[in-house]
């Protein structure tokens, strides 16, 4: 699982709602896999990024996007590294509000709620 | 017609004439595909083939993605006229091979000259590679001069073995499936080709395809002999019905004859970076052409299976964020190994989670695009109300939903039980009570239509009798053949958010 992909999910326990984010990660088994860099592609995903959570899961990230990131090279390579090639396989994601504990395996996180857990 | 020969080693000079078997439905995506390529050079569709005449070689060809295989034409012309005697129809088919042999031969010569220029690229490409190579199985370093998505398939194809599960054929589709290495498959080709210099030696198959009138009085293997004598007769070619340097392939149907050669072994709905398919590639494929994916774009496939449609949109659309959601762990492993042989683990990330409840922010995706599952196998516990609200819910206004729907699915969302609606487009039938289908109008005599306008009719109808879903509004709808049943492709677009 990659930041970014942390950066996306929310909590989904009942009753949470926007409280449920974001997640709190634990990393028992992290890998850096060397990604080819795409500095367009880094660029977009930037404003759809949530700083505070990023912040949260990473600490080798500056406070916040710079001035003119898009041009930003070494900017651009700090966030590439940190979003894309530092990937999760083992550890938990937890529900900031419940504490509900969601499993992270093989790079997969679980995050399938019981019956009595969901909403509907 | 005879195929324009080719002239020099750097490829047919004034195009060569080909045809593309396609399933049903896949055709007006076929038909794209293949009209900007060749820039007003002639393109026809012709039930369930769609013949054109390009000057691209086979780089270009085989990135086809809605194609279920590649021919070059030898002949294409009216259907054999079944009102005469079975003795004057054999008479007949003597004359495919006997009266125009420059035609065979041209196009025999066509098809060597692009197997040969096309290996030479693909070696030449190799040569240029970075020698770090990717292992599969691990996250090693990506080659950095992988320059096209062509070289990284050849790359993948010989270093992992890769079995492809061929999907159940379309009617259309001659007998040759084969499991072998896709490029592999393309060295053995050319092999096959060189081989002959002497065009004596060529050894022959024929593979004969019967449907409409003509089925009725002979059978496929009939017709295959008698072209086959014919060929033998004519070139001095010799039989070779299990490893033959050339195939031929004859399909007689109530609106044409044609003859042409299968320019690979392997189809091209076949694919050497799919390592097993769920849904067939072609229709994976040409859903995601529709999805409307851009440069970092979000795209979310929530029931994704194998992870069939993320691959096709991954390896046409690379840079874009794509996530795979599935509630099963065998078909999340499976999708991982998929991901994995194919180059695309970096592209795709995966994930456990269950589609009546999406663990995303309301408005986080821009694209959606799933086959919901149906049949036998699956037991869809949620209604499919619920599921496509869930996907409402996450995706962004202005985005856009591309769904794969049962004829089940399809009635359950215009919410009626049963219609008998009489279809009122022209030509087209009635429906039976408690049937809501809507089919393509039945293919009229000998004339070709020209491509839009008969699906045009029916996907039509099927778009208006939708009706739209909160706020998600079809836009789009092309029925399509999954072989034994037909499904339906619903593309749909945001317009607001909810309760606005």
């Amino acid at each position: 699982m990659k930041l970014l992909t942390h950066n996306l999910l929310s909590s989904h326990v009942r009753g949470v709602g926007p409280r449920g984010f974001p997640l709190r990660l634990q990393a028992t088994e992290v890998r850096i896999s060397p990604v080819e860099f795409n500095p367009d592609f880094v660029a977009r995903m930037i404003p759809k990024v949530e700083w505070a959570a990023l912040l949260e899961a990473a600490d080798t990230v500056p406070k916040e996007p710079i001035q003119g990131y898009e041009h930003d090279e070494r900017f651009l390579r700090k966030m590439h590294h940190v979003l894309l090639e530092v990937d999760v396989l083992e550890g938990t994601l937890q529900c900031p509000e419940s504490g509900r504990l969601f499993p992270i395996s093989r790079g997969i996180p679980n995050m399938l709620l019981s019956d009595e857990e969901t909403e509907t | 017609m005879a195929a324009v020969p080719a002239g020099r080693r750097s490829g047919p000079a004034a195009g060569a004439r080909f045809f593309c078997t396609a399933g049903r439905g896949l055709e007006p995506f076929l038909i794209r595909e293949v009209q900007p390529r060749q820039a007003g050079t002639w393109v026809e569709y012709i039930s369930g083939k769609v013949f054109f005449t390009t000057c691209s070689d086979l780089n270009m060809l085989k990135k086809l993605k809605s194609a279920e295989r590649l021919f070059l034409l030898i002949k294409k012309q009216l259907p054999f006229n079944v009102s005469l005697s079975k003795g004057k129809i054999f008479n007949e088919m003597q004359r495919l091979t006997n009266d125009d042999p420059e035609s065979w031969l041209n196009a025999i010569s066509i098809w060597k000259n692009l197997l040969e220029l096309d290996a030479k690229k693909v070696k030449l490409s190799q040569k240029n590679a970075n020698p770090l190579k990717r292992k599969v199985g691990e996250n090693d370093i990506i080659a950095k001069k992988l320059k096209t998505a062509q070289m990284q398939e050849i790359q993948e194809s010989k270093e992992c073995q890769m079995e492809k599960q061929i999907e159940e054929e379309t009617p259309e589709q001659g007998s040759f499936t084969t499991k072998r290495d896709k490029s592999q498959e393309l060295q053995n080709d050319v092999a096959e080709a060189v081989d002959t210099h002497n065009q004596n030696d060529l050894t022959f198959r024929v593979s004969c395809r019967c449907s409409g009138a003509i089925a009725k009085t002979f059978t496929a293997q009939e017709v295959g002999r008698v072209i086959g004598i014919a060929l033998m007769k004519q070139f001095g070619w010799k039989a070779d019905l299990r490893n033959p340097n050339l195939e031929i392939f004859i399909h007689l149907s109530d609106i044409y004859s044609v003859v042409g050669i299968p320019v690979f072994r392997v189809p091209l709905a076949s694919r050497a970076y799919i390592k097993t398919a769920g849904l067939r590639s072609t229709i994976a494929w040409a859903m995601a052409s529709l999805a409307e994916i851009k440069a970092g774009a979000v795209v979310l496939d929530p029931m994704c299976g194998l992870g069939t449609i993320l691959l096709e949109a991954a390896k046409e659309w690379p840079d874009v964020y794509y996530v795979g959601a599935d509630v099963s762990d065998s078909q999340l492993l499976g999708a991982c190994d998929n991901l994995k042989a194919a180059g695309l683990k970096d592209k795709i990330e995966l994930l456990k989670v269950s589609v009546i409840e999406l663990p995303l922010p309301p408005e986080s995706v821009d694209v959606i695009i799933s086959d919901i599952p149906f049949g036998k196998k699956f037991k869809l516990g949620k209604d499919i109300k619920h599921i496509i609200q869930e996907m409402e819910r996450v995706l962004r206004v202005g985005g856009t939903i591309v769904l794969l729907l049962s004829k089940d699915h399809h009635r359950r969302l215009k919410g009626c039980e049963e219609s008998s609606v009489p279809l009122n487009s022209k030509g087209s039938r009635t429906d039976k009570p408690g049937s809501t289908e809507c089919l393509n109008p039945e293919e009229k005599a000998a004339v070709p239509e020209p491509a839009s306008s008969s699906f045009a009719a029916s996907n039509q109808e099927c778009l208006d009798r939708m009706p739209p879903f909160g706020s998600l509004v079809p836009v789009e709808c092309y029925r399509v053949s999954l072989g034994k049943t037909d499904a339906l492709i619903y593309k749909y677009k945001k317009s607001h958010s909810p309760g606005q």
